[in-house]
C-alpha cells in the first residue's frame, strides 16, 4: 500500500495477467508496431527528404575528412578483437551541424565516423552528437520529436520543449552557438551498444571522440530559457558566414590536420537488466563506469564538398559483437537506434537520386540566413 | 441559540398571578416557532438560499409555474439519481494500475489571480486516471503537489498508452469536506479541475503539463476586506451548501416569504390598508411582542433596557466612567464619518450606567451624538437625555436600541463575525489541505463565504441596510473595514464578567474554555502532522496577515465632542484590540492581523506553536458561539418594529426622532417594516448546521462531548448547547 497523502489510502491492483495473452501475444504486437513504424518511418524519410529533395533528414550541413585511427596500446577496457591495442584502421569522419545551411546558427554539432575510407562500407560506423545526452530516448519520441518540429523561420521545437522537459534539458546541453572549431567540440553516441569483448562476456559500450589536446569545448551556452532554446537563429549583427565551421575545418586540416580522442565506457550487464540503463538520457555514473581511451583518430584531408554528401554512415555496420541492442517496442531505449537501423532505405534513395543531378549543391555564402533548405530557383 | 430572558431586577415582581420572570420565561417558551417540514404538491417553493432577496426571493406559486417546477425537480432528480448509478457503476477506486512506474505526469500549479500567479499551490491532491473503453476508471497514478506547487507522477507508461483506455485524465482535487467517522477525520474530495492528457503525447521519461493555473479561492480585489471572489454562487462558488441545508432553509422560511410578498402586493394596490401593527401581527410574535402582551409596558423599562444592553444582541461593553469609578459608560458608534444618506438618523450614543444591587448596570443618562432632526446637521451637537424627563427618556432609548441593533449588525454581526471568519476561511482554505489544522477549521468555516455572498446581494448593496438605515452601501464597507481593523486573534480573550447576572460574558468565558479542551486535546493528537505540513500553516498565515485590513486607527479628532475620540479605547476593550501587538506592514500599511508564525518550519524555540492554537481557538469561537449570539437573538431584539429597528427616520418635526412610537412619521415605511420583519426572521430562524445536533457528521465527537459535559452550567447562563451552530452559514 501506498499512500499518496496522509489523507486517502491508495492500494496498488494485484494484477496477474494470462501468460499468454498478457505477455507473449502482447510482446509479438509490439514488435510488430515496432518494425511496421521503423519500416514506414524509413520510406517516409525516403519520400519526403531523399527523392524529393536529395537530403539528409537532418545533417545536410557537413564536411568530411580521412585519415586514421590508431587503437591505444595500454588498454585499460575488457579486450576485444576488433579494437585490439596498436591495431590501425583507415577513417573517414563527417563533421555536420543540424539541422540548419548556416554554421552560424545554435545547431547541434556531429561527428559520424566510418573505419573505413569507404563511401558507405565499413567494418564500424558510429554517429555522434554534441551533449552527452540527446533530445530523444526511444522510437516513439522521436516521432514525436519530428512531428512537433514545426520550423519555422530558424525556430523549432515550442511544442516539443514544452511537452517534454528531458527533451528540453537534452537540447540545451547539446546544443553549440558559434564553436571556435568542429575539432574542439566533444560528440558522443549517446546510445549504448552491445560490447561482447574477448572474454565472451556481455556488456555495453558508450562512445564518444573529444579533442586530442583537452581543449575546452566552445559553443557551451548556459542559462538558456526554452526560448533561447527553440530560437536557433544566427545572432544580431552576426558576422560570422554560413560557411565559417568548415572553412575553418578546411584551413585547420590542410595546415595541422586534426587529432581526435576516441573513448569508450563499458557497463557490464545484468540478468535481468534495468532499463535505464539503456536510457540515452540518462548518464552513467563515470566513477564506477569511467572513460576509457579507446584510439586516436587523426584527419590528414578534406574531402570535397560532393565527397561529403556521398559520405554515409549507419548503426548497422558494427560487427556483431559491437551492434545495436535488440529493442522491445516503440517506447523500449533501444528502440532509438533500431530505428535508425531501418533508415537505411532512405540512404539509399538519397544516393540513388544523387546519379541524377548530382548531390545539392554547397551551401552559399550569402546573406541569405537562418535557412533549412537550399534556395529555390525562382 | 436562544437565552432565557432572565431578569434579575425585579424578577420576583408579581403581575397577575405571576413573577416577571415566570412571564418571561413563558413568553420565551411561546416564541420558539417550529416550521412544518413537509408541503403540499402544489405548494410554494422556494428555489434556494441563493435565491433570496430582499423584494422577491423567486418564491414560485402559479399552480401551472409550480407543476412545471415540479417536473423540473422531477428531471433534477433523475439526473442526479443517474449520476449517482453512474458514480455507482464506474467508482473512482484508490487502486493503483499499473506495475512499473517509468513515465511522470510533471508540471506545477500557482493560483491564477494576476496578484498571485507567482503563488504556488501546494498539497492539492493529484489523480491519474485512465478511462476505459467500458466507461471504468483505473488510477494511474496519485500524488499532490509539494511546497513549491511542483508535482511529479510517476505511472507506468505502457498501461496508460494501453488500447482499453479510451482517455486519460488528470484530475485537480480539493477538500470540499470534512466529516468524522467517530474520532477519525475524514476529508471529502471533489474535483476542482480535469485536465485531458493525449494519449499519443505520452512517450516516455516525463510529461510536462507545465504551469496550472488554478482560481481556487481567489481574493475579491473590488473590496479592501479580505472576502473571497464569487462570481455566480450556483456556478463557480469555491464550495456550495449541502442539500440539508438547502432543504432546512426551504422548509423554514417560506411561510415567512409569503407574508413578505403578501405585503408587499397590498402596499402596492392600496397601503391604506396595512399598518405596522398589522405586519407585525402577520409575522411569529418575537420576544418582546409576547411579553407586552401580558405585561405591557415592560419591555419599554429600564430594567429590561438594562437587561438587555447586558445580556441581549448587543451584549454592551461599559467602559469605566473616568469621573466617577461607580458608574460606566456604554458607546455606540453611529454614522461618524462614514457616507450616509439624508432620510435616516444614526446619531453615535453614550449610555452612563450605574451598577444596580442585581450586578446590572441601569441606564442613568443618554448622550445622542450627532444629527437627530432633519432641522440640525451638525455632526457633533450633543443632546443628553435623563429619567427626570419621562417621555423624552422613553423616546431616547427607542433611538439608543434603534443605533445599538444598526451598530450590532454592522460592526458584531457583519464584520465582527461574517467578515471576520470569511477571512480565516479563505485563508484556510486556500492553504490547508493535509495539515490536520484543515480537519479543525473546516467543519466551522464552511460556508460562511456563500452566505457572505448572499449577505452582499440582500442586506448590503443595494440591500435592505442601505434602504432602510442611514448607512450607504459604501459607508458599510468602510465601517467594516474599520472595525476588521481591530480584530486580531493575538491574545483575545472572552469578556470580563461584571455580576453573576452577566449571562453572556460567563457564557462566552464557558464556551472559550470548552473550544480551548478541545483544540488543546486536538493538538496533542495531531501534534507530529501539524508540525510535518507546518509549511501549510506558514502559509495560513502569511495570507491571513497580508490580505487584512489596515489596523485600526481613530480618524477624526477635531472637535471635543466627536465620538471618534473614545474610540479606541472601547474598541481596545469590546474587541480585545492592542493597537501594540507585533504585527507587519504590507504594501506599506500596518495590517489588522498578526502573524501566526513567521516560520516555513516549526521552530519549536518560537512560541508559534501556542499562537495557532489560540489563533484556531479564536477562529472556531467567532464562527461559532459570537456569531450564533448576535444573529440568534436579533429576532429578540430587532423583531418587534416600534421597539427597534435598523433605522429611525428624520421625519419632519424639530423633535427628529426623540418622539413616540406611535409617531409613523419616523418608523421605517411598510415596506421597509415588512422587509425588517423578514430580515430578522430570516437570519435568527433559518439555522442549519448545529454543535452537538451534528447533522451532516462533520463535527469532531471530542468538540460535541466536551461542550455537553457543561450543558447545565449553559442552561443556567439560558444557553441551550443543542442550539449552538457549528458554523456562520445565516
Amino acid at each position: 500500500m501506498e499512500t499518496a497523502s496522509p489523507n486517502r489510502a491508495i492500494h496498488t491492483e494485484k494484477t496477474e495477467r494470462n501468460k499468454f495473452f498478457g505477455t507473449w501475444l502482447g510482446e509479438k504486437r509490439d514488435l510488430l508496431v515496432l518494425w511496421l513504424t521503423a519500416k514506414l518511418t524509413g520510406v517516409m524519410i525516403a519520400l519526403m527528404y531523399s527523392v524529393k529533395r536529395k537530403k539528409r533528414m537532418s545533417h545536410d550541413n557537413g564536411i568530411s575528412g580521412i585519415g586514421t585511427v590508431h587503437m591505444v596500446e595500454n588498454q585499460s577496457f575488457p579486450p576485444h578483437e576488433f579494437f585490439a591495442p596498436g591495431k590501425s584502421y583507415p577513417i573517414r569522419i563527417r563533421h555536420a551541424s543540424a539541422t540548419f545551411l548556416d554554421d552560424a546558427m545554435n545547431c547541434i554539432r556531429s561527428m559520424s565516423v566510418k573505419f573505413s575510407h569507404e563511401e558507405f562500407r565499413s567494418p564500424f560506423d558510429l554517429e555522434m552528437n554534441t551533449g552527452p545526452i540527446g533530445l530523444f530516448w526511444s522510437a516513439a519520441s522521436f516521432l514525436q520529436f519530428a512531428a512537433l518540429r514545426k520550423q519555422d523561420y530558424g525556430i523549432e521545437y515550442k511544442d516539443y520543449y514544452r511537452k517534454y522537459p528531458e527533451g528540453l534539458v537534452g537540447a540545451q546541453v547539446s546544443l553549440r552557438r558559434n564553436p571556435f572549431s568542429f575539432t574542439n567540440l566533444q560528440f558522443y553516441c549517446q546510445t549504448p551498444f552491445l560490447y561482447k569483448g574477448t572474454d565472451g562476456l556481455k556488456r555495453y559500450a558508450k562512445y564518444r571522440v573529444i579533442p586530442f589536446d583537452d581543449e575546452p569545448e566552445t559553443g557551451i551556452q548556459t542559462d538558456m530559457s526554452e526560448w533561447d532554446t527553440c530560437n536557433q537563429r544566427i545572432l544580431p549583427d552576426e558576422a560570422r558566414g554560413r560557411n565559417y565551421l568548415k572553412y575553418e575545418y578546411v584551413d585547420r586540416i590542410n595546415q595541422y590536420g586534426a587529432k581526435y580522442r576516441f573513448q569508450l565506457q563499458v557497463h557490464p550487464s545484468s540478468e535481468p537488466d534495468d532499463p535505464e540503463v539503456f536510457n540515452c538520457m540518462k548518464l552513467w555514473d563515470e566513477h564506477l563506469y569511467p572513460w576509457n581511451d579507446l584510439g586516436i583518430i587523426h584527419i590528414t584531408k578534406v574531402l570535397s564538398w560532393e565527397d561529403s554528401c556521398r559520405s554515409s554512415f549507419s548503426v548497422g555496420n558494427m560487427p556483431k559483437t559491437l551492434g545495436i541492442l535488440p529493442a522491445k517496442s516503440l517506447y523500449d531505449y533501444n528502440s532509438l537506434n533500431y530505428l535508425r537501423m531501418h533508415a537505411e532505405v532512405a540512404r539509399k534513395w538519397r544516393l540513388f537520386r544523387y546519379k541524377f543531378g548530382g548531390p545539392p549543391p554547397p551551401v552559399p555564402d550569402n546573406d541569405n540566413r537562418n535557412q533549412g533548405d537550399w534556395e529555390q530557383p525562382s | 441559540m436562544d437565552s432565557k430572558p432572565y431578569i434579575d431586577a425585579n424578577q420576583d415582581t408579581v403581575v397577575g398571578d405571576k413573577t416577571i420572570r415566570q412571564i418571561c420565561l413563558e413568553c420565551w417558551e411561546e416564541v420558539r416557532i417550529e416550521y412544518s417540514k413537509t408541503g403540499s404538491f402544489f405548494g410554494p417553493k422556494l428555489k434556494g438560499i441563493n435565491h433570496l432577496q430582499v423584494g422577491d426571493s423567486s418564491l414560485i406559486d402559479s399552480p401551472l409555474t409550480i407543476f412545471i417546477e415540479k417536473m423540473l425537480a422531477l428531471y433534477i432528480r433523475f439526473s442526479d439519481a443517474m449520476y449517482k448509478l453512474k458514480r455507482k457503476l464506474f467508482p473512482k477506486k484508490m487502486l493503483l494500475h499499473g506495475s512499473k512506474k517509468d513515465c511522470r505526469l510533471v508540471g506545477n500549479l500557482t493560483f491564477a489571480e494576476r496578484e498571485d500567479i507567482q503563488v504556488p499551490v501546494h498539497h492539492m491532491e493529484l489523480i491519474f486516471w485512465g478511462r476505459t473503453r467500458l466507461g471504468q476508471w483505473k488510477m494511474l497514478s496519485a500524488g499532490y503537489s509539494d511546497e513549491e506547487g511542483k508535482f511529479d507522477l510517476p505511472f507506468d507508461l505502457r498501461a496508460a498508452c494501453s488500447w482499453r483506455f479510451r482517455k486519460l485524465i488528470f484530475e485537480i482535487n480539493q477538500i470540499s469536506h470534512v466529516y468524522y467517522e467517530e474520532v477519525n477525520a475524514k476529508p471529502h474530495f471533489v474535483t476542482f479541475r480535469q485536465i485531458p492528457v493525449p494519449k499519443g503525447d505520452l512517450i516516455g521519461m516525463s510529461y510536462n503539463l507545465r504551469n496550472i493555473q488554478l482560481y481556487l479561492w481567489e481574493y475579491r480585489r473590488d473590496i479592501p476586506l479580505p472576502r473571497v471572489m464569487i462570481k455566480d454562487h450556483n456556478k463557480d462558488a469555491p464550495q456550495y451548501y449541502s442539500k440539508a441545508r438547502e432543504n432546512a432553509i426551504k422548509a423554514q422560511f417560506i411561510p415567512i416569504e409569503l407574508t413578505k410578498l403578501k405585503h408587499a402586493e397590498i402596499i402596492k394596490v392600496d397601503p391604506d390598508k396595512l399598518s405596522i401593527e398589522l405586519i407585525q401581527a402577520d409575522y411569529p410574535k418575537n420576544l418582546t411582542v409576547a411579553i407586552e402582551e401580558k405585561i405591557p409596558g415592560y419591555t419599554r423599562s429600564d430594567d429590561w433596557f438594562a437587561f438587555r444592553f447586558m445580556n441581549g444582541m448587543n451584549n454592551a461593553t461599559y467602559l469605566p466612567d473616568p469621573a466617577d469609578p461607580d458608574l460606566s459608560w456604554i458607546y455606540i458608534y453611529g454614522s461618524l464619518q462614514y457616507k450616509v444618506n439624508d432620510q435616516y438618523a444614526f446619531p453615535s450614543v453614550g449610555v452612563q450606567c450605574k451598577m444596580s444591587d442585581k450586578g446590572i448596570p441601569m441606564p442613568i443618562a443618554i448622550e445622542l451624538t450627532g444629527p437627530i432632526s432633519a432641522w440640525d446637521k451638525n455632526p457633533y451637537q450633543k443632546h443628553r437625555f435623563t429619567p427626570e424627563q419621562p417621555d423624552q427618556w422613553l423616546h431616547a432609548k427607542r433611538a439608543v436600541r434603534v443605533s445599538a441593533a444598526l451598530s450590532s449588525e454592522l460592526d458584531d454581526h457583519f464584520a465582527g463575525t461574517h467578515v471576520n471568519t470569511e477571512q480565516y476561511a479563505v485563508a484556510a482554505y486556500r492553504n490547508l489541505r493535509l495539515s490536520p489544522v484543515a480537519n479543525l477549521l473546516f467543519p466551522h468555516l464552511k460556508e460562511v463565504v456563500l452566505v457572505n455572498k448572499t449577505a452582499d446581494e440582500i442586506l448590503i448593496g443595494p440591500g435592505y441596510i442601505p434602504s432602510a438605515s442611514a448607512m450607504t452601501a459604501h459607508g458599510i464597507v468602510d465601517r467594516c473595514v474599520d472595525v476588521m481593523g481591530a480584530l486580531n486573534w493575538k491574545d483575545w480573550t472572552p469578556m470580563r464578567p461584571l455580576s453573576d447576572n452577566h449571562y453572556y460574558a460567563l457564557a462566552e468565558n464557558l464556551f472559550w474554555e470548552v473550544v480551548g479542551e478541545y483544540v488543546d486535546e486536538f493538538f496533542v493528537e495531531y501534534q507530529d502532522r501539524i508540525i510535518k505540513y507546518w509549511h501549510e500553516v506558514y502559509c495560513f498565515s502569511e495570507d491571513l496577515v497580508n490580505h487584512s485590513v489596515p489596523v485600526f486607527q481613530s480618524k477624526r479628532l477635531n472637535d471635543e465632542n466627536d465620538p471618534e475620540r473614545t474610540r479606541e479605547a472601547y474598541y481596545a476593550e469590546r474587541y480585545r484590540f492592542n493597537p501594540n501587538h507585533p504585527r507587519r506592514s504590507v504594501k506599506g500599511q500596518l495590517r489588522a492581523v498578526s502573524p501566526i508564525t513567521e516560520n516555513k518550519i516549526y521552530d519549536p524555540a518560537s512560541d508559534d506553536w501556542n499562537q495557532l492554537k489560540h489563533a484556531c481557538k479564536y477562529a472556531i469561537m467567532i464562527a461559532t458561539f459570537m456569531h450564533t449570539w448576535v444573529n440568534e437573538h436579533q429576532y429578540e431584539d430587532i423583531g418587534e418594529v416600534k421597539y427597534s429597528s435598523l433605522g429611525l427616520r428624520f421625519g419632519e418635526k424639530p423633535e427628529g426622532i426623540i418622539l413616540p412610537e406611535s409617531d409613523t412619521s419616523i418608523s421605517p415605511d411598510l415596506l421597509r417594516s415588512t422587509q425588517m420583519m423578514w430580515f430578522s426572521n430570516l437570519l435568527s430562524r433559518t439555522e442549519f448546521g448545529f454543535i452537538t445536533r451534528d447533522e451532516e457528521g462533520d463535527i469532531n465527537p471530542l468538540f460535541k462531548a466536551r461542550l455537553m459535559e457543561h450543558k447545565e452550567v449553559f442552561l443556567k447562563y439560558g444557553i441551550r448547547v443543542e442550539d449552538i451552530e457549528s458554523r456562520t452559514n445565516i
